[in-house]
């Protein structure tokens, strides 16, 4: 071939550098590890149906993924030109500004948060009568969620991550049960094929919100994808297509298995769904596969459930990690231990506030399943979508001011498109909050949980005001990440901590 | 009591990161090996062989140092004419190469050696101080200085400034009161040049970047 004779001399350097660059398969399947399908599948949809008593959950699949799509365009456009992508608030810092990125920062804090501590309580939920069934042990869902906390919690301090490997052989395994299931499913004797699932109008009627809210926690993580953005092989290419890949999936196998199992589940899925909870993921097709594949079901459950808790808390860490290095977090959050580069702080804070919910809801009485897991769950879903929805409008504003080398399309035309979309999502999903949580409209949690954001939005707002003011070497780095030469390390402490004291 | 004659810098930050003790490196392999990569182009540039702007590397002046472990990352600088970043060389140098080059300079002067250790899963050989003493001299020599309120060369300087990149200072500083921690933060500000400046803070930002990627 000619292209061989004008290649350039071996770079040892660049084929050091090259050598754990990244293809699309791993990125798709970094992306899924944090989606967990069993989790949502079986825990997430057939709670939701419980608690919204709403059945459309196909449809707002399909739907969210078409909307997150369109904001992926000018996402993963704009992860090109910034450093620290895969953070929302460094998007929103650097498109709409840096106040509006702490706040930021701050919400994605709480949010990620919720998923992590919803997974305890899930957990808890779902293995304690898995443990009666199994070993006739009558053990309160708090202790065993007790013991996955602490598990997450050594290895978390500890920065033991699950091997990729490992999660990847958990997340091939849980695909294959949720597609043989629905496949399952479509067998049962109670099958008739619903058109409930699929019935478009239901995103215009009323409950619309809180499937779409429902729908977006199962594809929390898709945003993780453009971290990869410097180690692919080829930015322009590798991450897009692993993220509309990742999204594509996510919708196919979600919508697919909830449809099959509506449909799997005879007429009243509703009170199906809340009399027997997670179990009835398993139970519509335990007759056509038998009990020695749901116990293996229910197995793959718990293992892919510990498998995302433990990656999960290391993202909360070292999300920390990077916003300490900032200086937007107390700078103790940017120190590792210098042995294992492990960012001890963050850990241990993510495990205080997980063990401090767990006493709480134990003490409280409170529903492990729908107060904590599906709550949790669903409220950071919402959190997730707001800042989805300010990133958006991020990427529209960023391209205003740097138009260079994007089309229109990437620049303009798929952010508005996707900014407008998201906007409405975000007003139903607040205005139906009540139905999402199946409570009374008014009551508690309808506004505890938005009003919780807007806190955090707004003192992040103010703190960024007040760096602005004190520290304006740490201000001009918000945003840039721990990858960014300003950030906020031992070192750069030690010259910036002189800058204050200059100016006194 | 500074005791010892200084040192290379990158020899003096192996031996930093090693525990007075039991000899132990204090530091992940990968961490390690960024601070050794910034370390040895540090050492380029105390020699007047290389400048930094914009995070860019410029060769001033292509004569080998007299140093072997200098050189080699010198001569690897002119072979790869067309690679200037100074974070993708530190990026590469942090592979292996530049630990390796550090730790068979130290071995020569037989300030380290060999260490074999049998584990279940075979061997694993490090380089490790002679002397527990020995890991400990570049360190007391900057807290003696600081100690005594006198300056610090340039060398040291950057020392200290990697020790604080690598996140040492947890083990080798937590003895400074606040008094002296202040005037070594003021000494790395006024008299650390611009570039040396600018190649530590890429060494910081590189150690952040290793842990946000899990590499470290």
């Amino acid at each position: 071939m000619s292209s061989t004779a004008t290649k350039p001399p071996q770079s040892q350097l660049s084929t050091a550098l090259a050598r754990d660059r990244l293809g699309v398969a791993a990125v798709v399947f970094f992306v899924m590890s944090a989606a967990a399908p069993l989790t949502v599948v079986a825990g997430v949809v057939p709670t939701g149906i419980a608690v919204t008593e709403l059945t459309s959950i196909s449809i707002a699949f399909v739907a969210v993924a078409v909307v997150l799509a369109i904001f992926a365009v000018g996402y993963v456009a704009m992860a090109r030109h910034i450093a620290n992508a895969g953070a929302f608030y460094a998007y929103i810092a650097q498109g709409i500004g840096r106040p509006f990125g702490v706040g930021a920062s701050w919400v994605a804090l709480l949010a990620y948060n919720m998923f992590q501590i919803a997974a305890y309580g899930g957990f808890g939920a779902i293995a304690s009568p898995l443990f009666d069934k199994w070993f006739g042990l009558d053990i309160s869902w708090w202790v065993l969620a007790l013991v996955v906390w602490a598990l997450t919690a050594v290895l978390g301090v500890r920065d033991v991550a699950v091997n990729g490997k490992v999660l990847a052989t958990l997340l091939v395994a849980e695909i294959v049960v949720v597609f043989a299931f629905s496949i399952a499913d479509l067998f049962s004797p109670n099958f008739t094929a619903s058109s409930a699932p699929v019935d478009v109008t239901s995103l215009a009627g009323a409950g619309s919100g809180a499937l779409l809210a429902m729908a977006i926690t199962g594809f929390v993580g898709f945003e993780q994808s453009v971290v990869f953005s410097e180690e692919s092989r080829d930015p322009r290419r590798t991450v897009p297509r692993a993220t509309y890949i990742a999204i594509s999936l996510i919708a196919v196998l979600y919508g697919f298995a909830a449809w099959a199992m509506i449909s799997g589940a005879g007429p009243d899925v509703v009170g199906r769904a809340g009399t027997e909870g997670p179990d009835l993921f398993f139970n519509v097709a335990s007759d056509q596969l038998g009990g020695r594949a749901v116990d293996l079901g229910y197995a793959l459950f718990l293992t892919s459930l510990i498998a995302a808790m433990i990656s999960f808390h290391n993202i909360i860490a070292r999300y920390m990690f990077s916003l300490g290095r900032e200086g937007v977090l107390p700078r103790a959050f940017g120190r590792t231990v210098p042995g294992t580069g492990a960012p001890k702080n963050g850990s241990l804070v993510q495990s205080a506030l997980g063990l401090l919910v767990i006493i709480v809801y134990a003490i409280a009485g409170w529903d492990p399943l729908v107060n904590l897991f599906f709550w949790g769950g669903s409220g950071g879903g919402i959190g997730v979508l707001l800042l989805i929805t300010l990133t958006s409008f991020a990427v529209i504003r960023y391209f205003v001011r740097h138009p260079e080398g994007e089309d229109f399309w990437h620049r303009l035309g798929a952010p508005v498109l996707g900014s407008v979309l998201l906007l409405v999502m975000s007003y139903l999903a607040i205005s139906n909050i009540a139905t999402l949580f199946g409570v009374e409209p008014g009551s508690k949690p309808t506004w505890v949980v938005p009003l919780a954001f807007g806190v955090l939005l707004v003192a992040g707002i103010a703190w960024a005001l007040i760096l602005r003011s004190s520290r304006p070497h740490v201000y001009a780095g918000i945003g840039l990440g721990a990858r960014s030469a300003s950030s906020v390390g031992g070192f750069s402490a030690a010259l910036s901590s002189l800058d204050e004291k200059d100016k006194a | 009591m500074t005791a010892s004659a200084q040192l290379p810098l990158a020899d003096d930050l192996f031996l930093t990161a090693h525990d007075t003790v039991k000899g132990k490196c204090l530091l992940s392999p990968a961490t390690l090996g960024l601070g050794m990569a910034s370390a040895l182009i540090g050492e380029l540039v105390l020699w007047r062989r290389v400048d930094i702007v914009d995070g860019k590397i410029q060769i001033i002046d292509d004569r080998p140092t007299g140093d072997p472990a200098a050189t080699a990352v010198l001569d690897q600088l002119l072979r790869e004419g067309h690679h200037r970043a100074v974070r993708d060389w530190i990026s590469f140098l942090a592979t292996g190469v530049a630990t390796d080059l550090v730790e068979r300079r130290l071995a020569r002067s037989a300030l380290v050696q060999r260490q074999e250790k049998r584990g279940l899963f075979g061997a694993k050989v490090s380089f490790v101080p002679s002397d527990s003493m020995i890991a400990g001299w570049p360190a007391t020599r900057i807290r003696t200085f600081i100690g005594r309120g006198e300056l610090l060369d340039i060398p040291d300087l950057v020392l200290a400034g990697l020790i604080l990149a690598t996140g040492l200072d947890q083990h080798v500083f937590v003895t400074l009161e606040a008094r002296g921690r202040g005037q070594l933060f003021d000494q790395l500000k006024r008299r650390l040049p611009a570039m040396l400046l600018e190649l530590v803070g890429q060494a910081e930002a590189a150690v952040g970047d290793a842990v946000m990627a899990r590499r470290a």
